[in-house]
């Protein structure tokens, strides 16, 4: 069995710490892990926070005692790491690539010696777990994508990058929800919007998994609109997980 | 519906509750109120449950007019609030009526001060919470800061139970003129680092920077030299102090990111959170660490003593005097007791 420690984060939260490596098979136990703590229902505790290889639980620290709580845990955790891993959801995520919308996928070609065309096939071929979503409302730290075409952050952060954008950071890939300044490379750009703030909640979440399509731009502009006027319904498989 | 109306914003005032902690699993910052303990008190003040929303505001805080009559807490930092141009104390419960005008003005001592109103703030909730997220636009009034001209929905309440007896004692609150401690317990990361950086960081004297707001409080002092492998990102956590590249520390706040790649050195104790809270820029800090049972006991004491204050109130309503006006005799009755 993946053995794992839990420590304490201050007073009030503690974690679940497994190897430090990004594993599929690890974070989505690790969604399990978390999706049964909530079931529980356990009155001390207040939200947990999934990440690579970490569950953060925070809890009432004058309520219950980090070796309660850790108590309580253990036996929950080995059960649900023991359980059959349930089927994942994948949505299926228009891109359009390259062009404005993905100003670094030229670069990219050129790190991975292809065409760009063959990094929009090599991004396209298969299906990322969301290991977490983090940094920004509804930002899904997704992975991993094949090696050759892994390129390292920018040297120098973007200021701004616009709402939508696909990019890659190493093997994580993942979109903005939200304009924000970043480093990572821009390849392309959904038309779907991921953040609204009258309607914050994002349809995807840790654990699910993302493919993306590639669309061209007469396409993305149709799906926009459509998207925008609320007419659009994102598209999910049920399947395990390519792991 | 009865309103409060905006007449000068202060610097920077938002509407808090208790946060939204629950929806940082989809990337959501907690926010909510920064000095958790003062927007507790001051809900317990006014008869509010403790997920009510309030004001919370910075430095300098608001000038408000009320039209309606209703009861109001002052809570957090000292300011030298005035109700109609007379002087009003903070922690106590105080009625107003329509048309009152409440200057809280600058504060003289600590940062951060709320202003709870009984019932509440009536805004929408946003992902179960009517906390302002400024860098998001979420929540709270439109997602933004109060500015004059404004209006908050409030309820009318012509009555209070035990009026009187709601007051709460005066927190300690962080004097620029001395270095103030801080309780730390060891962060996730602190083996990571290097002994003499561990010891520097316990033995200097760090300042509070102006770099400081809702997201982290940067501190400026003794650098940590240690240099970081890359982390894979994590959960943070309030009161987290982080050390980036350039190894000073930041202490992370309500509106900080749900994860992060840095280590975290140290994590505040809860239980001093609030006095972390309250400092200014120039307030030196001293940290000192506290072990994990020692922490959990303070904390339990402090929440035994908001349970004490609640109890308290719940008990007078059956003390004389009952209501507002007796407020009166009962001041005329200390009178003959002094």
């Amino acid at each position: 069995m993946t053995s794992y420690q839990i420590i304490p984060v201050g007073d009030q939260a503690l974690a679940i710490e497994f190897a430090n490596r990004i594993d599929p098979v690890v974070n989505r136990h690790l969604q399990q892990i978390g999706r049964r703590i909530l079931k529980q229902h356990l009155s001390a505790v207040k939200t947990i926070i999934p990440a690579y290889r970490t569950l953060a639980v925070a809890f009432d620290g004058s309520q219950i005692s980090f070796a309660e709580l850790k108590q309580q845990l253990q036996p929950l955790i080995e059960e649900s790491m023991n359980a059959p891993l349930p089927p994942s959801k994948t949505w299926l995520i228009p891109v359009c690539y390259g062009g404005e919308y993905g100003p670094d996928l030229k670069d990219v070609a050129r790190f991975a010696s292809l065409s760009t065309a063959e990094v929009i096939k090599e991004h396209t071929a298969q299906s990322y777990l969301i290991y977490f979503l983090g940094f920004l409302p509804g930002f899904a730290y997704m992975g991993s994508v094949d090696q050759k075409i892994a390129m390292p952050r920018l040297e120098q952060p973007r200021l701004e990058i616009p709402a939508g954008s696909v990019g890659i950071a190493g093997e994580q890939t993942g979109f903005y929800p939200v304009a924000s300044p970043g480093g990572w490379r821009i390849i392309g750009q959904t038309p779907l919007k991921l953040y609204d703030e009258k309607n914050p909640a994002s349809f995807y979440h840790a654990g699910d998994s993302v493919r993306f399509f590639a669309v061209d731009e007469e396409e993305f502009q149709r799906i926009q609109l459509a998207d925008r006027l609320g007419k659009y319904q994102v598209k999910a498989v049920t399947s395990d997980a390519d792991d | 519906m009865p309103m409060i109306n905006v007449i000068e914003p202060g610097l920077q005032t938002t509407v808090q509750d208790l946060g939204r902690p629950m929806h940082q699993i989809n990337g959501f910052p907690a926010s909510g109120a920064m000095d958790q303990q003062a927007l507790q008190v001051g809900n317990l003040l006014v008869g509010n449950s403790p997920y009510a929303a309030a004001l919370e505001f910075s430095l300098t805080g608001p000038t408000l007019r009320f039209m309606a009559t209703t009861f109001i807490a002052l809570t957090g930092a000292e300011f030298h609030a005035q109700l109609n141009d007379q002087p009003v104390k903070g922690y106590r419960c105080l009625q107003v009526h329509t048309g009152d005008v409440l200057k809280i003005g600058p504060a003289v001592k600590g940062r951060i001060g709320y202003l709870a109103v009984a019932g509440g703030l009536h805004l929408p909730l946003v992902l179960d919470s009517r906390s302002t997220t400024l860098r998001l636009k979420l929540g709270g009034l439109n997602g933004r800061a109060l500015l004059s001209g404004d209006r908050l929905p409030i309820e009318a309440k012509p009555t209070l139970v035990s009026y009187y007896h709601r007051h709460a004692p005066l927190p300690e609150l962080p004097d620029l003129e001395q270095p103030i401690k801080i309780r730390v317990l060891k962060g996730p990361q602190w083996d990571k680092f290097a002994e003499e950086d561990q010891q520097r960081f316990l033995s200097g004297t760090y300042t509070v920077t102006n770099q400081s707001d809702r997201m982290g409080y940067r501190l400026k002092g003794d650098v940590m030299e240690t240099k970081q492998e890359s982390m894979l990102s994590s959960a943070t956590v309030m009161g987290g102090i982080q050390v980036p590249a350039n190894g000073e520390p930041i202490v992370l706040m309500a509106d900080r990111q749900t994860t992060g790649g840095y280590p975290l050195l140290a994590v505040v104790a809860t239980v001093d959170l609030a006095k972390l809270v309250q400092c200014r820029p120039k307030q030196r800090i001293e940290f000192e660490l506290i072990e994990l049972d020692a922490a959990q006991e303070l904390l339990r004491q402090q929440q035994a003593a908001l349970k004490e204050l609640h109890r308290r109130i719940k008990k007078a309503r059956y003390q004389m005097p009952y209501g507002i006006t007796r407020e009166a005799s009962q001041r005329i009755q200390r009178l003959f007791k002094e």
